[in-house]
C-alpha cells in the first residue's frame, strides 16, 4: 500500500496533522509508519496509543535502539453532543444509506456544523498528543507515523471515527436505536463478521451415486426432459461489471490505488473478446 | 453410422483442488469383437483410427501440435449391460440389427477418449480450441452434414449446456473468489469468533490463530440465474453424460449430475478466465493484488492472508445477499411534467416479489398508519426499510443524482431538470435496470411508444397500363415501384419549415404537438440535408427490390412506408397478413368442394401470380396441397366475368415435377377434381422423346407431370417449351443447389414459379437458399452471400436479428398453414381421410401379372365351394402383397429397398415430413412380416424411434411400448401396428398421422385401428393416410367400398369373405392389371 488511505475522510483526517507539522517530519512518519516500526498500536476508545522503534541518533546521544511511547487523545465530544448529532444523522436517508455502504457521507460535516460540531478532527484542539522522544516538536515524526495507521485503520472501518470522538459502538447503536431510520443502521452494525465458510474442495466435488437398476435406456441415453428446440442469443450489449460496481470500489482486500471497479471490468471485457468462449 | 459422444469426467485423485477433462470417443456400427474380451466396448474407435477421424472430419488440433494420437487415454464407462455384453446407444441401436431388453445391469466398459482442454493454455501455439467453441463447431458441422457422423444425445446437451454457461459469463456472474482450506481439525474458534465483529477493528487474525489453514484464490459464479441454470439441465441431462470415469469404481457409480454440472462449470470458468490472454495494460493494473492471485490459481498458508479472506467474505455476502434475498423490488419511475418547463419527477416505488401488482409508491408508505404499514411489512419482509435504504445506496452509487432524494428520513423521489431526465432515460435507466433495479419510462420512450425522427421512403404502385385491361398487367414481372422521400416524426408528415424549427431547439427532448420525443439535433440536420437533395428525385424500385428494402426493418433513419390507401401498403397487408386475402369461391367447374383455408390457399396463389411474384406453398402434411394447385388450373381457365360468352385464350400448359411416387396420384386427384383439365404423364420408356411431338403434345394438354429423374434427364426437351407456369412438388428435391437437377430445373423457363414442400423449410437455411433461386433467383443474394449473411449468424452464432431479417425476407412468399392452428382445425373434420393412389414398379407389375395368369388357370380346374373361396382368398393375399412389396410376395431375404416399391417411397417421404414437424405417428398393416420388416427400414433408414406391436408381442411390453410412445417427453415415435393386435383397446392419441399401409375390405375394421390415436373431443386433427395401388385389385375394391358406401352404409362383412361371392368373370375384372399403371 503506497497511500494511507484512500478515502475521502481518511485524506480529510492525514490533513489535520498535515497542518501541524513540517514535510520533513511527515516523510519519515510515513516511513515508520510503513517499515513496521511501530508496534503495539491500539486504539481504545478515544485513546490511541503505540510504541515506535526510533533511530540510534549519537548526537542526541541515543547509542542504542530505543523504544518511544506514543499517545494520541482525540476530544471526546460529551453524550448530549452525541445525541443531538445522532439525531440529526438518523432524519437524513443518505447519511444512514452510506454508513451502511461503510462509507462517511461526503456532507457529514454540514450535519455536524447545524450542531456547532465538527467530526473530523481539524485543528490541534480536536487531538492531543504526546511523544516520549527528545523531539521538541509535537507533532514529531513518530506521532506522524502513528497519526497515518489511524487513518488507514478508518478506511476499512468509518465507525472508528465515531469512537475517536467518544461515541462508543455501544452507545452509537442505542442513540441510533431512538429513530426509526437510525434503526436500519444499528441492525446492520450488530450483524457478526460470519466465520470463514471452510471450502471441502476448490472445486465443487463431484459426488457418485448407486447406479440404479430400473433406470429406463431412455433415460440413460437421451435423458429425462428433451432439450429446448430454441437456443437463446447472447446477451447484447450490457453494462459491465454491475454486480461489482454495486458494492463500490476499493474493497478491503484491494490494496492497490488504481480503481478495483476499472480492473474488473478490464477482466471482464477481456474474457468476452479473448477468452475461449 | 458413427455418432460422436463426450462428457465430463473428473480427475482420478481426490487433490483438494480436483479438476476434470473433457473426453470425445466415437460409437460405431463397425464391431471390434475381440475388444469386448477384453472389457472394451466393441462399438468404438480406438486408438489411430479415433485419432484420424477426430483430425479428418472435425480437423481437430492438439493444444501443444502433437499428434491427436499420442493424447488418447482409456476412459471407463458405466453402460447398461446385458448378459456381460454392453448395449449400444439409442442413437446407435437404430443402424443395428437388435432388440433392446427391458431389463438390464451396469458394467464399466472401457473407451479411448480424446481429452480436450476446457480452454487451451494462454501460451497453447496451436489451433486447439476450448470446449465450449469446439462443442459449437462439432454441432454446426454435424448439423447438415450428409456424412455418417451424428451428435449423440450426450455431446448435444453439452452443447446446450455450454451456451447456456457462456450467456451467464457474458453477463458478468462471477467474481473473483478465496477459499479456505482448514488443514487442523478446528477447535473452539466458534466462541472468540461471535464477539469480533462487536470490537470491530481487533485484527481479526487474532481469533483464528489456532487454526491451520491454507487459502486458494480462484473464481466463482454469482446469482440466481446460474443456479436456476444447472437444476434446469439436470432435468435434460443424459445419464451417459455422469457415466464416465478416469478410474472404475468397484461397485457401479453415476456421478450425481448436479455436482457433476456443479464441478464442470466451475472447472470451465476458472480454465476460461485464467487461460485468457489479458493485455499486458491489463496485467501491470493488477500486478500484486488478490486478482492477479486469482488470475494464477495462487496460494498461500500465510496467517497475513486470513484477514484479507474476511474482506473477501463480507464482500462476496453483500453481492449475494442484495442479489437474491430481498423479497421486494424497487422501482425507480420517471413521471414527464405536465408543462413542458416543469420538472420531472423520479419517483420511488416499491412492489412484493411474490405480487409485483401490489406497487406502491415510497409516498404512500410513508404516510400510512403504522398498523397498515406493518401489515405491508408481512410481504415486503420484516426488515423493508433496511433493504430499502440499502438498496437506495447501492442505487445512488450507481446514479448519484438519487443521493439528493435521501436528504430526508422518509425519501420517496428526486426531481429531475430536462437535460437530467434525458440523461437519465438514455442512460442511467438502462444501468440501474442492469443492476435489477425495476426502471419506469413513459411510454412514448418505449420502442413501441417511440417517435422517431426519419426520412420516409414513401413508395407507391405504380400502375403500369392503367387501363381496365387486366391481362396486360397479369404478367408484368418487373411491376415497379415509385417512390419519394418524404420528412417525418413518429407517423406523421413533417413540413421543412417544423423541421428546422426542431433542428433549431436547444433541448434533446421536446414537446412536438403536445407530445414528448427525443431529437437528435445533427442527425437531423443530415436528414434535412438528404431530403433536400432527393426530394426532386422520383426514381423506380422493382416489386422485389422493394420487398428486399421493407424486409430490412426500420432500424436506421430510413423507413419505407406507404399511404394506407395505396395499392402497396394492401399488397404489403395481404403478403404479410395472409387472412386479409379474400377467399376464392369454389370455381365453377371445380368437381369438389374447398375448405375455407384452402380457398385463401387458391386466392394467395392467385394474388401472387398476378403480382408477378413466385411462392411456396408449404402448408402441413394432410392439408390439401394438391387440391388447391388443381383449384387454381381450374380457377385460371375459367372467364373473369362470368357473363363473356367468350372463352379465354388456351393457357400454355403447367409442367409438374414430383418424385414418381406420387406422380399416379396426381393424376388420380386431378382426373377427380377436374375431369376437364387434360393431363400428360411423361414418363416411362415409351414417352416422347423428340422435340417437335412433345410441343404438339403439349399444346395439347393442359398440364404435364414428370418426375425430378426425368426432368433432369429430359431437361432438352422441357426448355423447348414456353411453359405458362412449374410446379415442383416435394420442392426440397431441389435443395442441392450443386445438384445437375437443380441446376436444369431452374433453366426452365416460365413466367410462373411454384414450390410445394410440407417440410418446414424455414429452419432448413441452405434448403431455404435453393428454393428461393428456383422462385426469385437473386432475392437472398448468392449462395457465399447468402453463407456469409445468414446461414453461419443464425446457425453458428445464434443470431436472432439475422433470423428475425431472413423470415422477413421469405415471409411475403411463403403460405404455411399448421394443424395446430385453431382456425385449421376449426376448419377441419376430426378425421382427415384421404387416399394415396401408387403406381406399381415394373418389377411389381410383372409379379402381378404372373399371380393373376396362375390364378386364371387354376380358377378353370377348380371346384365351387370351399376350394374356389381358398383360392381366392390365397390369390387376393398374394395380390396384395405383391402391391405392398416384391419381397413381401417373394419371401426372400432380398433386399427391402423403397425402389422397389412406389408405396414404400411415398410412405418414406411422408414419415420424413411428419419427422421434420415433430410429428408422431402410426403405421397399420395387416401382415406380421411387413410390419417386421417396415419397423426396422423405418428405424434404420429413416432414423426415427420406432415401436412395434404385433399379435406375439408379451403384454406386459405392449404396455410398456404404449406408455412410452404415449410419454409426452418421449422425442416423436412411429408405431407401427399390425391391424389385428392393434386394432383394438388401446391409446395412441399422440399420433397425429395414421397410415394404411395395406387396406383391409372392411372400412370398419379400418376405422377401428384409426381410432386408436383418436379421442372424441381433442383438440386437434387425426389425417388417415390410406394407400391405393393404382390399377390394381386394390383400387378396385376400393371403388367397390366407396359404392357400397353410398349404397347402404357397411353392408360388408367384418372379413373379406364376400369377395369369394364374385362370379369368376367378376373376380378375373377384379384382379386384372392396368398396365398403363405402371412407373418405373
Amino acid at each position: 500500500m503506497s497511500q494511507f488511505s484512500r478515502s475521502w475522510w481518511g485524506q480529510k483526517f492525514i490533513t489535520a496533522i498535515e497542518n501541524l507539522t513540517d514535510s520533513g517530519r511527515l516523510s519519515r512518519g510515513r516511513s515508520y509508519a510503513r517499515g513496521r516500526k511501530v508496534k503495539g498500536f491500539e486504539i481504545d476508545g478515544n485513546l490511541v496509543t503505540a510504541q515506535v522503534r526510533g533511530s540510534i541518533n549519537p548526537y542526541f546521544g541515543v547509542h542504542k535502539e530505543p523504544l518511544y511511547h506514543i499517545t494520541i487523545e482525540f476530544q471526546p465530544l460529551s453524550a448530549a453532543k452525541w445525541s443531538a448529532a445522532v439525531a440529526e444523522m438518523a432524519s437524513k436517508a443518505s447519511v444512514i444509506s452510506r454508513l451502511l455502504l461503510n462509507e462517511i457521507p461526503d456532507d457529514i460535516e454540514k450535519t455536524f456544523q447545524s450542531l456547532n460540531l465538527n467530526l473530523l478532527p481539524g485543528s490541534q484542539k480536536d487531538f492531543k498528543t504526546s511523544c516520549s522522544c527528545p523531539d521538541w516538536s509535537n507533532p514529531c515524526k513518530h506521532i506522524a507515523g502513528v497519526y497515518y495507521l489511524v487513518a488507514a485503520e478508518l478506511d476499512q472501518d468509518p465507525f472508528l471515527l465515531f469512537e475517536l470522538r467518544g461515541l462508543s459502538r455501544e452507545n452509537l447503536i442505542k442513540e441510533l436505536s431512538k429513530s426509526p431510520l437510525g434503526q436500519a443502521l444499528s441492525a446492520e452494525l450488530k450483524s457478526v463478521q460470519s466465520r470463514p465458510q471452510p471450502a471441502a474442495a476448490y472445486y465443487a466435488l463431484p459426488e457418485t451415486l448407486p447406479a440404479k437398476g430400473e433406470t429406463n435406456l431412455r433415460e440413460f441415453w437421451q435423458g429425462k426432459k428433451q432439450l429446448p428446440q430454441t437456443m437463446e442469443a447472447l446477451p447484447e450489449k450490457s453494462v459491465s461489471a454491475i454486480q461489482v460496481k454495486k458494492q463500490g470500489d476499493f474493497p478491503a482486500f484491494w490494496h492497490r490505488d488504481n480503481s478495483f471497479i476499472e480492473a474488473m471490468e478490464m477482466l471482464y471485457e477481456q474474457v468476452k473478446s479473448k477468452g475461449h468462449l | 453410422m458413427q455418432i460422436l459422444h463426450g462428457t465430463w469426467i473428473p480427475a482420478p485423485d481426490t487433490e483438494f483442488v480436483q479438476a476434470g477433462r473433457f473426453y470425445l470417443w466415437i460409437e460405431t456400427t463397425a464391431r471390434q469383437p475381440e475388444l469386448e474380451e477384453q472389457g472394451c466396448y466393441p462399438l468404438q474407435l480406438t486408438g489411430d483410427e479415433l485419432a484420424r477421424t477426430l483430425t479428418g472430419e472435425f480437423k481437430l488440433q492438439s493444444p501443444d501440435n502433437t499428434p491427436l494420437e499420442n493424447r488418447i487415454e482409456p476412459c471407463y464407462f458405466l453402460l447398461p449391460t446385458v448378459d456381460c455384453a454392453p448395449l449400444p446407444s439409442l442413437e446407435l441401436s437404430r443402424y443395428l440389427e437388435i432388440a433392446l431388453p427391458e431389463t438390464f445391469e451396469f458394467e464399466y466398459w472401457e473407451v479411448d477418449g480424446y481429452p480436450i482442454d476446457c480452454a487451451p493454455p494462454a501460451n497453447s501455439r496451436s489451433k486447439a480450441m476450448g470446449i465450449v467453441p469446439l462443442l459449437n463447431e462439432l454441432h454446426f458441422l454435424t448439423l447438415h452434414s450428409l456424412n455418417e457422423l451424428q451428435l449423440g444425445s450426450d455431446l448435444l446437451f453439452w452443447f446446450h449446456f455450454t451456451q447456456a454457461l457462456k450467456r451467464i459469463i457474458f453477463k458478468d456472474h462471477y467474481i473473483p473468489a478465496l477459499k479456505y482450506r482448514p488443514l487442523a481439525p478446528r477447535k473452539s474458534t466458534a466462541k472468540k469468533a461471535s464477539s469480533k465483529r462487536s470490537s470491530g477493528r481487533q485484527k481479526a487474525t487474532d481469533s483464528q490463530s489456532s487454526e491451520q489453514f491454507t487459502l486458494y484464490s480462484g473464481w466463482e459464479f454469482i446469482g440466481d440465474e446460474y443456479e436456476t441454470l444447472l437444476e434446469q439441465y439436470v432435468e435434460y441431462m443424459p445419464l451417459l453424460c455422469s457415466a464416465g470415469f478416469a478410474v472404475p469404481h468397484e461397485d457401479p457409480q453415476l456421478y450425481n449430475p448436479l455436482t457433476l454440472l456443479r464441478h464442470f462449470s466451475e472447472c470451465l470458468l476458472a480454465e476460461v478466465v485464467t487461460h485468457t490472454r489479458f493485455t499486458k495494460a491489463f496485467e501491470k493494473t493488477v500486478s500484486d493484488s488478490v486478482l492477479d492471485n486469482c488470475l494464477n490459481l495462487h496460494t498461500w498458508v500465510k496467517q497475513t492472508g486470513l484477514e484479507q479472506y474476511q474482506q473477501w467474505q463480507t464482500w462476496r455476502d453483500r453481492i449475494v445477499r442484495t442479489q437474491t434475498d430481498q423479497p421486494f423490488y424497487l422501482y425507480f419511475h420517471l413521471l414527464d411534467p405536465v408543462n413542458s418547463d416543469g420538472p420531472w419527477q423520479l419517483q420511488f416505488e416499491v412492489a412484493p416479489k411474490d405480487d409485483p401488482s401490489l406497487k406502491l409508491s415510497l409516498d404512500d408508505y410513508w404516510n400510512m398508519g403504522k398498523p397498515q404499514q406493518k401489515k405491508l411489512k408481512s410481504r415486503l419482509g420484516s426488515d423493508f426499510e433496511q433493504s430499502l435504504l440499502l438498496n437506495l445506496g447501492y442505487a445512488s452509487r450507481i446514479y448519484p443524482a438519487l443521493w439528493q432524494g435521501l436528504e430526508t428520513d422518509q425519501p420517496v423521489g428526486i426531481q429531475l431538470s430536462l437535460g437530467e431526465a434525458f440523461t437519465f432515460l438514455k442512460e442511467s435507466a438502462w444501468v440501474l435496470e442492469n443492476a435489477g433495479y425495476k426502471v419506469l419510462v413513459p411510454a412514448w420512450w418505449t420502442p413501441q411508444g417511440r417517435r422517431r425522427a426519419k426520412v420516409r421512403l414513401k413508395a407507391k404502385g405504380k400502375s403500369l397500363s392503367g387501363g381496365k385491361d387486366k391481362s396486360k398487367s397479369y404478367f408484368s414481372l418487373d411491376r415497379l415501384v415509385e417512390y419519394q422521400y418524404e420528412l417525418a416524426i413518429g407517423d406523421e408528415p413533417v413540413s421543412e419549415q417544423e423541421w428546422h424549427q426542431l433542428v433549431n431547439a436547444k433541448t434533446p427532448l421536446v414537446q412536438f404537438r403536445g407530445q414528448w420525443i427525443e431529437l437528435d439535433q445533427d442527425k437531423m440536420q443530415q436528414m434535412l440535408e438528404f431530403w433536400q437533395t432527393h426530394q426532386a428525385e422520383n426514381p423506380e424500385l422493382s416489386l422485389l427490390d422493394f420487398l428486399k428494402l421493407t424486409a430490412k426493418g426500420d432500424d436506421g433513419e430510413l423507413e419505407v412506408m406507404c399511404d394506407r390507401q395505396d395499392m402497396l401498403a394492401e399488397m404489403l397487408g395481404k403478403l404479410s397478413d395472409k387472412t386479409q386475402l379474400q377467399p376464392v369461391d369454389d370455381p365453377e367447374h371445380f368437381a369438389g368442394q374447398l375448405r375455407e383455408y384452402q380457398k385463401r390457399g387458391v386466392s394467395w396463389l392467385q394474388y401472387l401470380e398476378e403480382l408477378g411474384l413466385n411462392g411456396c406453398l408449404a402448408d402441413d402434411m394432410g392439408l390439401g396441397k394438391t387440391i388447391q394447385v388443381i383449384a387454381r388450373l381450374v380457377q385460371e381457365r375459367e372467364p373473369e366475368d362470368p357473363e363473356s360468352s367468350r372463352a379465354p385464350d388456351r393457357l400454355p400448359p403447367t409442367l409438374l415435377i414430383a418424385p414418381t411416387s406420387v406422380v399416379g396420384n396426381w393424376r388420380r386427384e386431378i382426373h377427380k377434381f377436374a375431369p376437364h383439365i387434360t393431363v400428360a404423364v411423361h414418363h416411362g420408356s415409351d414417352r416422347i422423346k423428340e422435340a417437335k411431338a412433345f410441343k404438339r403434345a403439349c399444346r395439347n394438354h393442359d398440364i404435364i407431370i414428370t418426375s425430378f429423374a426425368l426432368a433432369r434427364k429430359d431437361a432438352k426437351l422441357f426448355n423447348t417449351v414456353e411453359w405458362h407456369r412449374i410446379v415442383l412438388d416435394e420442392a426440397q428435391n431441389i435443395k442441392n443447389p450443386k445438384a445437375a437437377l437443380t441446376k436444369a430445373i431452374c433453366k426452365f423457363s416460365a413466367p410462373h414459379r411454384l414450390a410445394l414442400t410440407g417440410t418446414p423449410i424455414e429452419n432448413r437455411l441452405l434448403d431455404l437458399w435453393s428454393i428461393f433461386h428456383f422462385l426469385n433467383p437473386g432475392y437472398l443474394g448468392n449462395q457465399t452471400q447468402f453463407r456469409k449473411n445468414f446461414e453461419v449468424p443464425i446457425q453458428k452464432n445464434n443470431n436472432l436479428r439475422q433470423s428475425a431479417t431472413l423470415k422477413k425476407l421469405v415471409e411475403p412468399f411463403i403460405l404455411r398453414r399448421v394443424k395446430t392452428d385453431q382456425s385449421i382445425i376449426n376448419d377441419l373434420p376430426d378425421k382427415v381421410e384421404q387416399k394415396l393412389y401408387c403406381n406399381l414398379t415394373k418389377e411389381q407389375a410383372s409379379l402381378y401379372e404372373a399371380v393373376v395368369k396362375d390364378v386364371e388357370q387354376k380358377l378353370e380346374n377348380a371346384e365351387e365351394g370351399i376350394q374356389r373361396k381358398g383360392l381366392i382368398l390365397a390369390t387376393l393375399t398374394k395380390l396384395k402383397q405383391v402391391c405392398n412389396h416384391p419381397r413381401q410376395f417373394l419371401q426372400d431375404d432380398s433386399e427391402f429397398t423403397a425402389a422397389r416399391s412406389h408405396k414404400l417411397t411415398r410412405l418414406t417421404e411422408m414419415i420424413e415430413e411428419a419427422a421434420a414437424e415433430q410429428d408422431s405417428l402410426l403405421v397399420f398393416t395387416q401382415f406380421t412380416e411387413l410390419g417386421h420388416a417396415l419397423e426396422k427400414y423405418i428405424r434404420q433408414t429413416l432414423h426415427c424411434n420406432t415401436y412395434y406391436l404385433h399379435g406375439g408381442t408379451a403384454q406386459k411390453k405392449r404396455e410398456a411400448m404404449i406408455a412410452e410412445f404415449q410419454h409426452p417427453e418421449t422425442e416423436p415415435s412411429v408405431f407401427v401396428l399390425s391391424l389385428k393386435a392393434g386394432g383394438v383397446g388401446i391409446t395412441l392419441t399422440k399420433a397425429n398421422h395414421v397410415f394404411h399401409f395395406d387396406r383391409w375390405w372392411n372400412p370398419s375394421v379400418e376405422n377401428q385401428a384409426t381410432d386408436r390415436a383418436f379421442r372424441i373431443g381433442q383438440k386437434k386433427n387425426v389425417f388417415v393416410h390410406k394407400f391405393v395401388a393404382i390399377g390394381t385389385l386394390e383400387e378396385r375394391i376400393d371403388e367397390m367400398i366407396e359404392d357400397k358406401k353410398k349404397l347402404a352404409g357397411a353392408i360388408v362383412g367384418a372379413d373379406e369373405s364376400w369377395l369369394t361371392e364374385l362370379d369368376d368373370n367378376a373376380f378375373r375384372q377384379l384382379i386384372s392389371l392396368n398396365k398403363s399403371a405402371i412407373i418405373e
